[in-house]
């Protein structure tokens, strides 16, 4: 037998489920441009009959409506850590081209004003000098052009040495902002066990863990395996770092400024158990390559172009004889870009004569002079050097380039996935709306019905 | 840029975006090749060229450099010459003054011969002081000397052997000064000793000079031997310096076609980007705009 009762029971679950299902249609348009929102959609399943036959249970073999089985959120965890994997190495290429870009702006090349042109004017005042002995006012000029020479390579290492300790402050910013992250992601997790378990709607803290552990991933290149019970593992280098609702923390070590860097590089450790975190892409990985392999190879090749120039001048300055007939001393003092700088401002201390006796011969000063394109010499070093800085900054920006394509794709087809498209959530709109006004009808054809059966059966 | 299976507005919005930026990155780096006119402005922008751009101007500067050299040595040559060339004059009159002398009017007269010993004395000083000519306080025939002249009133050599050069080019280095013993002579035999024979040889011993005369054409012969050469130096100075000073202007177009834009193909090129550009702008307004919900009423 039939319920007289039973069609207004399956219609009004019918009414409720349409109006959960344009909520959520709601819900979706609002969040259409929420940064990291993934659509939803409300699952709608026919209620049957009872799937254990009894005694006394009858069914008509009408079902008895319709109800809302879950609210489902559309996410595709393969596209989430491809997207993962291409915004770690985006933000590890992006560091790196960031770095080379301040080398570049410090080089200054090529330019009227750059070490070259220091180096160049330096050679052209041996050559002054030359061309008048006995003229102190040439002398003095090639001591200055000397002093702004080494106070250039000076920059240059200050310039480097003020970046390292720049980019150890913003190393030491990103690991607490891991270790904050991880903290929030573990406290997500467990949020969202919980709320599984009570069959409470964890969707909105589950795209908020999402938005948490990419930042994750571009600060440190972590990767995340969602786990049976609605938590998501974070692991870094395969270690993790957020377990279900427990964190660990990172801590940065090593030496504290370019000076120390060679001797005590940085490290990133674990704090619990003191190993090596291995960290191959994201900032944190571009942060740690340029204070331990770009910053401190670079200031070692700007040592390089100090010593040489200074060994390459002293040796010959020593060769010869000055304004007063005395043997020359060394002309640089230092042999490195930090230390270097002219040893003298006397003006008659320029060794200029290659004879003994304070002539005026300018001899040793055009042998001086000539070392400005010797192989191997200063000049040559640091040409080198620029040339260097130029190719690799090139291939870092060529490969970020490259890389921000891929990052769009990446996100590209996470929202593909996730995004909520309007046109579909419009016609789902009129989908849910028409459903819900033929249950309305079905109501009212029900209600016409039973008027008929109360009010007009057997009266009069 | 692949399409995703599945578009959204914002994926779309996100795309259209990506493609704008790199759109307009192009155009801004086109721009800041034409504001500033150079092709490279950092390293990265060709590295090759960066080093060869450098070594250019390097070359450049030492270039200056050497027409610098080249200016200051012919300076100290021409003052070489003026002073060789004045020399030659002076024994030439000597020579005629000895002439003079042994010609049968004076040889018999003392008188005669004291007033062109007198004039031979002349001769001697104004050779003394083209000895000690002086070019910007240094004495061009005494070497690297620091002394303020090559020769004592005796005639004795003050300068050292040391000689004045110029680098000209790579390698190549050239003497401005000219050698006071080559010339005037040091010690025993030099042209201030010679004259002072002549003089006394005028005035008590007649007989001798012919062969004064003699050493007077030996020592003339040294003179213009300097003078030839001085000049020779001077045209192979002024040589050199032209070839730098010629080298300089190709190093500069090198340079130019190194580091500076091709106008007209930047100018094309920013044409070109600044019409995808626009292309862009207007499809994304169209593609951007409706959705079904401009069309449910």
């Amino acid at each position: 037998m039939v319920s007289t009762f039973s069609g207004l029971g399956a219609t009004l679950s019918s009414l409720f489920a349409h109006r959960a299902a344009m909520d959520a249609t709601g819900q979706n348009v609002a969040n259409a441009n929420t940064d990291g929102y993934s659509r939803q959609r409300v699952v709608m399943q026919s209620v049957g009959g009872n799937t254990v036959p009894a005694m006394f249970s009858t069914w008509t073999g009408v079902g008895a409506g319709v109800t809302v089985s879950s609210v489902q959120r559309y996410r595709d965890a393969f596209l989430d850590s491809q997207a993962r994997i291409q915004h770690a190495q985006g933000s590890y290429l992006d560091g790196l081209n960031s770095v080379y870009g301040q080398i570049q702006q410090l080089l200054n090349e090529p330019t009227d004003t750059g070490i070259q042109s220091q180096l160049s004017a330096f050679w052209s005042s041996w050559q002054d000098v030359t061309n008048s002995p006995g003229d102190l006012a040439a002398r003095s000029a090639l001591v200055q052009t000397g002093v702004t020479l080494a106070t250039g390579l000076n920059a240059a290492h200050q310039g480097l040495a003020s970046m390292w300790s720049n980019v150890r402050d913003q190393l030491t910013s990103a690991v607490n902002e891991v270790n904050n992250l991880a903290g929030q992601v573990a406290d997500l997790n467990q949020s969202v066990v919980r709320a599984n378990q009570a069959g409470l709607p964890s969707n909105e803290l589950a795209d908020q863990r999402d938005r948490m552990v990419m930042r994750l991933s571009e600060l440190t290149g972590a990767a995340a395996q969602p786990q049976t019970d609605g938590s998501l593992t974070v692991t870094i280098g395969g270690s993790a770092l957020v377990s279900g609702a427990t964190s660990r923390q990172l801590v940065v070590g090593g030496g504290q400024s370019l000076e120390q860097s060679s001797s005590v590089p940085v490290s990133l450790r674990w704090s619990d158990t003191g190993a090596g975190v291995a960290v191959s892409s994201g900032m944190v990985a571009a942060r740690m390559e340029t204070l331990n392999a770009t910053v401190p190879g670079y200031s070692a090749s700007f040592d390089q172009v100090a010593a040489v120039l200074a060994q390459t001048v002293n040796d010959q300055h020593q060769a010869g004889y000055d304004l007063n007939g005395n043997q020359g001393e060394p002309f640089f003092t230092g042999d490195s870009a930090a230390s270097i700088a002219v040893a003298f401002r006397d003006p008659a201390l320029v060794a200029a004569s290659a004879q003994p006796g304070g002539n005026l011969d300018g001899g040793n000063a055009d042998a001086i002079a000539g070392l400005a394109g010797i192989s191997g010499g200063a000049d040559l070093t640091y040409r080198n050097l620029v040339a260097g800085i130029g190719a690799a900054a090139q291939s870092t920006q060529q490969r970020a380039s490259i890389q921000t394509t891929l990052v769009t794709n990446a996100d590209a087809a996470v929202t593909g996935a996730s995004g909520v498209n309007l046109d579909e959530e419009m016609t789902n709109l009129i989908l849910y709306q028409r459903g819900y006004e033929a249950a309305a009808r079905v109501m009212a054809t029900v209600d016409s019905v039973l008027d008929t059966l109360i009010n007009h059966t057997g009266v009069g | 840029m692949t399409t995703p299976i599945r578009a959204t507005q914002r994926s779309v919005a996100a795309t259209t975006l990506a493609g704008l930026q790199g759109n307009l990155t192009r155009l801004a780096g086109l721009q800041q090749q034409l504001s500033t006119g150079r092709l490279i402005s950092q390293p990265s922008d060709s590295p090759g060229g960066t080093a060869a751009a450098m070594q250019i101007r390097d070359d450049i500067s030492q270039m200056r450099q050497y027409v610098r050299n080249a200016d200051d040595g012919k300076a100290w040559l021409g003052t070489v010459d003026t002073a060789l060339t004045g020399s030659v004059t002076q024994l030439q009159q000597a020579r005629n003054l000895v002439l003079q002398g042994m010609s049968a009017g004076s040889a018999d007269s003392p008188a005669g011969r004291e007033a062109i010993a007198l004039q031979i004395d002349n001769v001697r000083g104004a050779l003394f002081g083209l000895a000690n000519t002086m070019h910007v306080g240094r004495p061009i025939f005494g070497g690297t000397t620091a002394a303020g002249a090559a020769y004592e009133a005796d005639g004795t050599y003050l300068g050292d052997s040391g000689s004045v050069q110029r680098t000209v080019a790579a390698n190549t280095r050239v003497r401005v000064d000219a050698s006071g013993p080559a010339t005037f002579g040091d010690g025993p035999g030099n042209v201030f000793d010679l004259l002072s024979q002549i003089s006394a040889d005028l005035r008590s011993n007649p007989a001798n000079l012919g062969a004064r005369l003699d050493e007077l054409d030996t020592v003339m012969q040294r003179f213009q031997a300097a003078e030839a050469d001085a000049g020779a130096r001077y045209n192979q100075l002024d040589l050199l310096g032209q070839t730098a000073s010629d080298r300089i202007t190709t190093l500069q177009s090198q340079q130019s076609q190194l580091e500076d834009i091709d106008l007209p193909l930047t100018i094309t090129e920013l044409q070109l980007q600044q019409t995808a550009y626009q292309a862009a702008l207007s499809a994304t307004a169209k593609v951007i705009q409706p959705s079904l919900v401009d069309f449910l009423r």
